[in-house]
């Protein structure tokens, strides 16, 4: 029993990945309608930003938690200024092969410059050593990781369902014409929301680096899950992709735990199960698929 | 107030509307009546800036709007009732009707909105969509009022309601008409279109075929009412 | 994204296939007893862009090159012949662009030997075409023991390492030391199940036991599941023993110190580890960590005179893949100047049970029955942090496994060459 409670705790922690890049994926997809296939790829340069920022100004862990999204945010604005805005008006699948695009020349960028061999980064001197949590002791880094994971995306939530700002974003990503023939200037809200998803990924990159291979090839692996993630979720639906990235974390650590070789077939296996019996997802809904 | 010359439009390769010219004028009530398909809801959407691929010239007030993007259409005073009333349900009733901004000094508060529909008032924290047919229907009206539009473009408002809800609607428009607000209605409901209109514009295969007013429509009711086929 | 690969892969074998057939049969040279267009050509097949570019890459291109430059200076006017061309392919560590690519430098561009080829399928791969086309093989970046074993041909030989080598040299010596129960945890595909395969031999002959052996997800980044099961498991395992390689080494490792293993009296024993790979975990995590190696820069003077001027040239140190490619790549030539001839069947004739020693392998023996390439390997451990001297100076011997003993014996091999 012990065991299984700490592979669902497992579970968790890597969820936290899941759920901060599936929310990014989840809001620019409703939004925007691109499915951002280089989503993968910004979480890569998150990393990396932190790596970079380390080696180059000395810049901690924790500043980098703030600094590199911020970036981010502002490469993601651009790309979809410069980019993304010229093919929304088009069928989606020009965006899906331009952002598919942009992945490869972005991992190709980093591996020029950094090489194929991980990057080291080390936890903050703070987060070292373990916790004591009753029942098993477990990394402390890995706690911070899921308590602040479960922070953003509570953060997220409040400002979407308590906010102005939220209200527009819920509304533009449920009905964007309707919502722009009732006079808000959707397109205006598009690039930050763009930005803000992008630096979602980067922050979720950043908070890899200690824990994970930091490599060019990093992103691409995750992308596929987290494409998953987001589709058992509901399309669009930002608690769920939430709920899916942890369910789907301790899914994976279960299966891990029991069946191994299965495991990661088990996403794909219940995201074919959801597409049959649901197919808005388990927390979309049947209207917004229309 | 609202004028429509020579407006064509497609979808695709089929051509849905053909040189519609009509106009709308300050404080009437003005229907668009025709079959399903006729392209009534198509030219609503030109109207509102909805529809992309058409031709022609939409004025509003005597500027010409055909080129401006469908919020800035909102913004100087369309009100926009969709065929299906648009109703978020991501959005709570409350928050749909904060979603539009306010674009003009005459708008409704909320306080005058609750006053008027008190059904909303008791459900403003449900989500929008668990309201009724009718609910949704008012909730969708009460929206564009609290804007402060000064014209309302409403797709068929009626649709699917009983006998005693579509009265209730028509109430709510005349008494939209005495706040000084133009209205621009789909409705296949004839006898509901003349307890109401001012005048009636038939569009057949996306055309106009004859602009009555609602005298005329009184007279030749069964006549219509054959020709469209209702 | 592999299916892009793959689609790239799928364009160019039906492109390269129909050109062939256009140009009819070309077939390999006949006139025995001299060389061949009057040049000899080396082909490099490597992985240029991917996991393993840095290990093997453009570097173990250069290394090639180097190894026909002190040939010809050696030889001067002497050499059997004036040009020695070195060509290179990347693979992309695919079977089906390793099987394009073989065929084409033998058919097309008159290779005369391949070399590295890392990635087990695509090294199998390219050792049939080697068979078909009569032309030699020397695999360096695989680590398959198929290659000398199931399907061995006369044309391929294994030089370098292979995972009963590794296994031999970590799973015996670990064992033998103490730590006799063995968690295992290997990437699920041909490479991890061959070393998982070697090393639960290799412990259990040692006399020591392996409580569970798990396949993992490959790639993977998340290996949290085995890190917290590991303790748990009856009886506890006094060793982690991990196959992954690359990027999942790294996870891996991170995540064996995170969980603090060591501290709970697990220890990690790494399958196979490159310099490279220390350099991305740092020396830190893995101080003290034990693995074996067919060679590693700073054994001696002889390897470090060498690793001084490949450094000079390529600006890094060399992995043993570098060093291996050199070596494999200097007996080859040697081996036609002795033939005075590039015809495979002649040169297969003086490098047939050939016993030599240089800087890279000791001790070494070409056998003939397999052509597995017999030689010395070392267990060596990582050094601590404050013992690095420079960048790539990670690792310190701990035993020399002498070359009679490093490798499987032939007779067990199951090769039969044909």
């Amino acid at each position: 029993m012990d065991a299984l409670l700490q592979q669902i705790f497992t579970g968790l922690v890597s969820g936290s990945f899941y759920a901060l890049l599936a929310l990014g994926l989840s809001v620019i997809f409703g939004m925007l309608g691109v499915v951002n296939f280089a989503h993968g790829a910004f979480y890569m340069l998150g990393a990396f930003g932190a790596v970079t920022v380390l080696d180059t100004i000395g810049v901690s862990f924790w500043l980098a938690l703030v600094v590199v999204p911020l970036v981010l945010a502002v490469l993601g604005m651009v790309l979809e200024r410069t980019l993304v805005r010229r093919l929304t008006s088009l069928d989606p699948l020009y965006n899906f092969l331009l952002t598919f695009g942009l992945a490869l020349i972005l991992q190709d960028l980093v591996r020029l410059k950094y090489g194929v061999s991980s990057q080291p980064y080390s936890r903050p001197d703070l987060l070292q050593g373990s916790f004591n949590l009753g029942l098993f002791t477990y990394p402390r880094y890995q706690v911070f990781v899921l308590v602040f994971s479960i922070v953003v995306s509570v953060a997220v939530w409040l400002v979407l369902s308590h906010t102005r700002i939220g209200m527009i974003v819920r509304a533009s990503t449920e009905r964007p014409e309707l919502t722009s023939a009732l006079g808000v200037n959707v397109g205006r809200w598009v690039t930050p929301v763009f930005g803000f998803g992008v630096a979602l990924a980067g922050l979720a990159g950043v908070l890899a680096a200690p824990m994970r291979a930091v490599n060019s090839e990093m992103g691409g692996d995750l992308i596929i899950v987290i494409f998953a993630v987001v589709v058992i979720g509901g399309l669009g639906s930002v608690f769920g992709s939430v709920a899916a990235g942890y369910l789907i974390g301790m899914l994976t650590a279960v299966g891990n735990f029991y069946v191994p070789a299965l495991s990661q077939s088990l996403v794909f296996i219940l995201m074919a199960l959801v597409l049959l019996l649901r197919p808005a997802g388990l927390f979309g809904r049947e209207e917004s698929m229309s | 107030m609202l004028s429509v010359h020579g407006v064509s439009a497609r979808y695709g390769e089929a051509q849905v509307l053909t040189d519609v010219t009509l106009d709308v004028q300050q404080g009437e009530i003005v229907t668009l009546v025709g079959r399903n398909g006729a392209g009534k809801t198509t030219l609503l959407r030109c109207l509102m800036g909805l529809h992309r691929s058409m031709s022609g010239r939409v004025e509003l007030d005597g500027v010409d709007i055909t080129r401006r993007s469908s919020h800035q259409r909102a913004r100087l005073g369309l009100g926009y009732v969709p065929d299906d009333r648009g109703i978020y349900a991501s959005l709570s009733v409350e928050e749909n009707l904060l979603l539009p901004p306010v674009v003009d000094e005459r708008a409704w508060s909320m306080d005058q909105v609750y006053e008027a529909f008190p059904v909303l008032a008791d459900r403003r924290r449900q989500t929008g969509t668990h309201l009724s047919g009718g609910e949704q229907q008012m909730l969708s009206i009460a929206r564009v009022l609290r804007t402060g539009a000064r014209m309302l473009l409403a797709d068929e408002p009626t649709e699917g309601l009983s006998p005693l809800l579509v009265q209730q609607i028509g109430d709510i428009f005349r008494s939209v008409r005495e706040h000084g607000i133009t209205v621009l209605l789909i409705e296949q409901n004839l006898h509901f279109a003349s307890s109401l209109a001012d005048r009636h514009h038939l569009i057949a295969r996306g055309q106009v075929v004859e602009s009555l007013d609602n005298s005329e429509v009184k007279e030749r009711e069964h006549e219509l009412l054959e020709y469209l086929g209702i | 994204m592999s299916k892009m690969r793959k689609l790239g892969a799928l364009v160019t074998s039906f492109a390269v296939g129909g050109t062939l057939a256009a140009c009819g049969a070309g077939g390999p040279g006949e006139a025995g007893g001299a060389i061949t267009d009057d040049k000899i050509v080396l082909g490099v097949i490597t992985d240029l862009s991917g996991v393993y570019s840095e290990l093997a890459g453009e570097n173990a291109v250069e290394a090639v090159r180097m190894a026909v430059e002190d040939f010809q200076a050696k030889h001067g006017d002497d050499a059997v012949t004036d040009t020695i061309e070195v060509i290179s392919a990347d693979h992309q560590n695919q079977p089906e662009i390793a099987n394009t690519k073989a065929r084409e430098m033998y058919d097309r561009e008159g290779a005369d030997a391949i070399f590295d080829v890392p990635t087990s399928s695509a090294a199998l791969a390219v050792a049939g075409v080697a068979e078909q086309n009569q032309k030699l093989f020397f695999d360096i970046g695989a680590g398959t023991t198929e290659l000398t074993g199931a399907q061995c041909n006369p044309y391929t030989y294994h030089y370098g390492y292979d995972t009963y080598m590794l296994a031999q040299g970590t799973g015996t010596t670990v064992t033998e030391q103490g730590s006799e129960n063995w968690y295992i945890i290997y990437p699920d595909y041909a490479f991890g199940q061959d070393m998982n395969k070697s090393f639960v031999n290799a412990v259990e002959g040692a006399g020591g036991t392996v409580v569970q052996s798990d396949a993992t997800p490959f790639p993977n980044d998340n290996f949290s599941t085995f890190m917290t099961k590991a303790p748990g498991l009856d009886p506890k395992p006094d060793v982690l023993g991990t196959m992954q390689a690359g990027g999942d080494l790294v996870n891996v490792v991170k995540q064996y110190n995170e969980f603090g293993l060591r501290e709970k009296g697990i220890d990690l024993a790494v399958g196979l580890m490159f310099e490279t790979d220390i350099a991305s975990i740092g020396v830190e995590p893995l101080a003290g960590t034990l693995f074996t190696t067919a060679w590693f820069w700073n054994l001696d003077d002889r390897s470090r005179e060498w690793a001084d001027k490949f450094k000079e040239r390529t600006g890094s140190r060399p992995t043993f893949d570098h060093a291996a490619n050199y070596s494999a790549a200097t007996q080859y030539l040697e081996a036609v100047q002795r033939a005075e001839t590039d015809d495979a069947d002649a040169v297969n004739e003086e490098l047939n049970g050939l016993e030599f020693d240089d800087f890279f392998a000791r001790n070494a023996t070409l056998r003939e029955g397999d052509h597995n390439l017999e030689h010395d390997s070392y267990l060596v451990e990582v050094k601590q942090p404050d013992e690095v001297e420079e960048d790539f100076d990670f690792t310190k011997l701990v035993e020399t496994i002498p070359a009679a003993e490093a490798f499987m014996p032939v007779e067990d091999s199951g090769c039969e060459m044909g």
